[in-house]
């Protein structure tokens, strides 16, 4: 067998493109059910095990899936804002412990998230590194997004404006990155938390500048009224929050009207859910409060049913595959009937060639185990930002 | 060497018949075998070499009653005692040379490839004067080259006899008397005996003996 | 935890096998006592009455220095963010609060309900830039609301609503607490009231703005100067102090502590004697928040004697 291994071995090697094409057909064939697979397997867990750690989530009406994606997994699809409102509506309802999260801005691609302090606990994120947020401008960075940014304890990043529907009122604001959070292997891995007050600060409706009336350039002054000053476009809003600058920070206008995109609501107990869900089905409930876990369980049936459809497609081609190859061998039988007859009169059973071939197919398929095994481990490796770039974004 | 007595073959389809009441071939013996197309000279090379089974009568090679022989034992008989030379050469394409020349050793169990054979493939692709060649594909050789390698890798299982068919055929003339020294020495450095069909009749008188094909063959009228 | 699991049905077998007739069975464990953390200290004060031993009340902020304009540290900032509830006095009181990342729904701004009754202070500038508009910064409210007894007794009555949200099964106790101390504000209250009864219109002038809920509330004729306890008046100061006493012929002068001798003597060369009324926002060096009022009002006593 070895020997017709090497014989083998070096048919292949001289029928290149044969060989190469032979192998990129089973192993396509092969790595489409096995990768759907792998990618289905995470993105249940992934989606899954999330929707069912958060019992609740009230958000603006509309889509569900959108508020489920940005609330959970942090997706760029930012859903109709709410405000503060919602949170202390819950609160109010002492049903359930609201955690307001505000998931609008991004920093260098990763998603910035307004919460509470909260929310850590909730999702039971430790801070590895460093401390926990303290102050308005800090923020903890999730393991990944502290690998793939480069950053840690002591450095800053800088929130970016590509988001901004409102050019007038929001700034480039540099966070402080105070602390590095433990892995969890979720969504919280890739996003940078900060204080909700901060990711308003972004927004510019909390603000930091120089006190005007203060001031000793005039021309920082527009024009002073009776106990008004007005400010100049020469006014510059602080975009780093300092020590010293920390206390000029001051909130404009109702603190409940400030924005959030969905409020998580964590029942004291199922009874008290099931009647905090009671309180938005009224038809004058503004917001919707929907279980994560039913949203995802509808995407991933549909996904499923779409996965079901897929690997009939792919039992086909597989099939379609495996008689091309039929036919392929029968072919190369054919074209080799000279080698088969010179063998034959060197002394050879015909049958000799039969073992050739079955060297030249284990060759091939296991070439192409080889790549499955390759590409699958890739996939297996990369199946966490998989299922966030196809079902999250 | 060979000694064939009242031989009769016929294929299965076709009118075909060989007759051969007596031949025979010493051993060392160069034997040439002419003849028109069609007359049987390949058809004897394949009875000799057992690949054919005649009808009626004996093959007798080096003593072994070729007509009596198994499946298994002919094909044993063939890889250890006959070496063929063909006229198209029957290199394998995607063997270099030398897997070509020890390709014998990979294909059948009846011969064990060691070391010794390996440096034998070389002696003899070096008296063939390809040794520069060996890691080369056919298809980068001359047909002169190819057939050297061909002859190596007939000679390299020490065959007692030497069954060409047409082994110059497909040479320019050049080539050709070279080529056929070179079997010549060979067979007789092997101290083989050799048994090859030819067109070629003007290198009939470097043979020891030329066998006409037309004594044997016997057309029937449809 | 399947460890611990395991060791209890073991217990449970071994007190099965023993025998079940003698076996007491013990309380549930009470709930975790609950973690407050105040602002300020009469804040802790109103609390530790309220809750008992069911909260351990922290205020965290340093003897020294006034714990309006305190920024905590990050020890202290890690133990406002892990409590259960953080009493808040509002009225723009810790300003730091805005700027720390503390959990909106476990603050509690005592001030909350009274906010109609709160004390604007004069002459603030508003600003206006962007497209907001004017808008005029915190810390224009006046937020020493405990001094006014009444006021304090609500914020008290806040305290205990937290602690009843977050312990329902407490309440009552809670309710009790809350009556009891809501009592003895209610004395002091009129105890004060009885003290200036009638002498109202008697000019006195106090060292710091921080009296205008107390004044409010008996409605005291004082003028406010902005003087440190302890350091002497400057000349601009003293300048000032003199032209007001010139319209405002006070025979007191109200202190936040005790005042340097200096100041002391001054005053008294103007004819103006000196009296403290701790406000208290700070934990105090000796007895609690009611022993320092009544100290408080004792020292009054002899202002409007």
């Amino acid at each position: 067998m070895i020997d017709s291994l090497y014989l083998a071995w070096k048919y292949v090697r001289f029928n290149r493109v044969k060989f190469w094409t032979l192998v990129a057909c089973i192993t396509l064939v092969a790595f489409l059910p096995i990768a759907l697979e792998l990618l289905l397997d995470e993105s249940e867990k992934q989606l899954l095990s999330r929707a069912v750690t958060t019992p609740l989530v009230v958000g603006a009406k509309g889509s569900a899936l959108d508020l489920v994606m940005n609330s959970l997994y942090f997706g760029d699809e930012v859903p109709e804002i709410i405000t503060m409102e919602a949170a202390q509506q819950v609160a109010d309802a002492g049903l359930a412990l609201p955690i307001p999260v505000y998931v609008r801005f991004r920093a260098r691609g990763h998603p910035i998230v307004g919460t509470t302090i909260d929310y850590f606990g909730f999702r039971g994120l430790e801070v590895a590194e460093g401390r926990q947020i303290f102050v308005l401008g800090d923020c903890v960075v999730g393991a990944t997004a502290a690998e793939r940014l480069g950053i840690g304890v002591g450095d800053g990043i800088v929130s970016s404006p590509e988001t901004v529907f409102d050019l007038a009122g929001i700034y480039p604001l540099k966070m402080n990155v105070v602390g590095v959070l433990r892995k969890s292997h979720t969504s919280d891995d890739l996003a940078i938390f900060v204080d909700l007050k901060t990711a308003w600060i972004m927004q510019g409706l909390v603000h930091g500048h120089q006190d005007l009336t203060k001031a000793d350039d005039r021309q920082l002054i527009l024009k002073e009224e009776e106990g008004n000053v007005v400010g100049s476009p020469k006014v510059y809003e602080f975009t780093e929050i300092t020590e010293e600058n920390l206390d000029a920070f001051h909130f404009h206008g109702d603190p409940t009207t400030a924005p959030i995109t969905a409020v998580i609501a964590v029942p004291n107990d199922e009874k008290a859910g099931t009647i905090l869900r009671g309180r938005y089905l009224t038809p004058e409930a503004i917001h919707q409060i929907i279980v994560p876990k039913e949203v995802v369980d509808g995407l991933l049936s549909n996904i499923f049913r779409i996965k079901n459809v897929l690997d009939a497609v792919i039992l086909l081609v597989g099939l379609a595959t495996a008689l091309a190859m039929v036919l392929v061998f029968a072919l190369s039988l054919r074209l080799r009937k000279r080698e088969v007859d010179t063998i034959f009169k060197i002394g050879c059973k015909r049958a000799t060639i039969a073992r050739l071939l079955t060297a030249e197919i284990l060759i091939i398929v296991a070439s192409s185990a080889v790549l499955v095994g390759v590409l699958a481990a890739v996939i297996a490796r990369y199946d966490n930002a998989l299922v966030r770039m196809l079902f999250i974004r | 060497m060979i000694s064939i007595r009242a031989l009769t073959f016929r294929y299965p389809t076709g009118e075909f018949r060989l007759n051969m009441p007596e031949f025979d071939v010493a051993k060392s013996e160069k034997v040439a075998v002419i003849g028109p197309s069609g007359s049987g000279k390949t058809t004897l090379l394949n009875l000799v070499a057992g690949i054919l089974t005649p009808l009626s009568g004996s093959i007798e090679v080096g003593g072994t009653g070729v007509h009596a022989l198994g499946d298994t034992e002919r094909r044993d008989y063939r890889i250890t005692t006959i070496g063929f030379v063909f006229q198209d050469f029957e290199l394998l394409d995607y063997l270099d040379v030398m897997d070509n020349i020890l390709l014998p050793y990979r294909i059948t169990g009846a011969l064990e490839l060691g070391s010794d054979v390996r440096a034998r493939a070389l002696d003899l692709a070096s008296e063939m004067g390809i040794s520069g060649l060996v890691s080369r594909h056919p298809t980068e050789l001359s047909q002169g080259e190819k057939q050297r390698a061909a002859i190596c890798r007939a000679l390299l299982p020490r065959p007692k006899l030497i069954l060409a068919d047409e082994a110059t055929g497909n040479l320019d003339p050049v080539n050709k008397g070279h080529i056929l020294d070179l079997l010549f020495q060979s067979v007789d450095h092997h101290d083989a005996t050799l048994l090859a069909v030819t067109h070629d009749h003007e290198l009939l008188d470097r043979f020891d003996r030329v066998a006409d094909f037309h004594d044997f063959h016997v057309w029937e009228a449809p | 935890m399947p460890a611990s699991k395991r060791r209890s049905t073991l217990l449970v077998a071994c007190v099965l096998a023993v025998g079940v007739s003698f076996v007491i069975v013990p309380d549930l464990p009470a709930e975790d006592a609950l973690s407050v953390y105040t602002v300020n200290y009469p804040l802790k004060y109103f609390a530790e009455r309220i809750a008992g031993d069911h909260a351990s009340v922290a205020f965290p902020a340093p003897a020294e220095g006034d714990p309006a304009y305190w920024m905590p540290d990050e020890e202290a900032i890690a133990g406002y963010q892990s409590a259960d509830i953080v009493l808040l006095n509002g009225a723009g009181y810790a300003h730091w609060v805005g700027k720390v990342a503390l959990s909106q729904f476990r603050l509690v701004d005592t001030s909350a309900a009274l906010r109609d009754t709160l004390i604007e202070i004069a002459d603030t500038t508003t600003h206006s830039h962007g497209p907001t508009g004017e808008h005029s910064h915190e810390g224009t409210l006046a937020f020493t609301t405990w001094l006014d007894p009444a006021l304090a007794a609500q914020q008290a009555a806040a305290v205990g609503e937290a602690l009843a949200r977050k312990r329902p099964v407490l309440a009552d106790e809670f309710l009790a607490n809350y009556e009891a101390l809501a009592g003895e504000l209610l004395a002091l209250d009129v105890e004060i009231a009885a003290i200036v009864a009638g002498k109202e219109e008697r000019p006195v002038v106090v060292s710091h703005p921080v009296y205008q809920y107390f004044t409010r509330r008996y409605g005291l004729n004082a003028a406010s100067v902005h003087w440190e306890p302890d350091a002497p008046p400057d000349a601009a100061q003293w300048r000032e102090f003199e032209e007001l006493l010139e319209r405002h012929p006070a025979g007191w002068m109200v202190w936040e502590g005790e005042p340097v001798e200096a100041a002391v003597e001054m005053l008294a060369a103007a004819g103006v004697r000196s009296l403290v009324f701790d406000p208290c926002g700070n934990t105090p060096e000796e007895g609690d928040f009611l022993t320092v009022m009544r100290t408080n009002v004792e020292n009054l006593r002899a202002a409007y004697e």
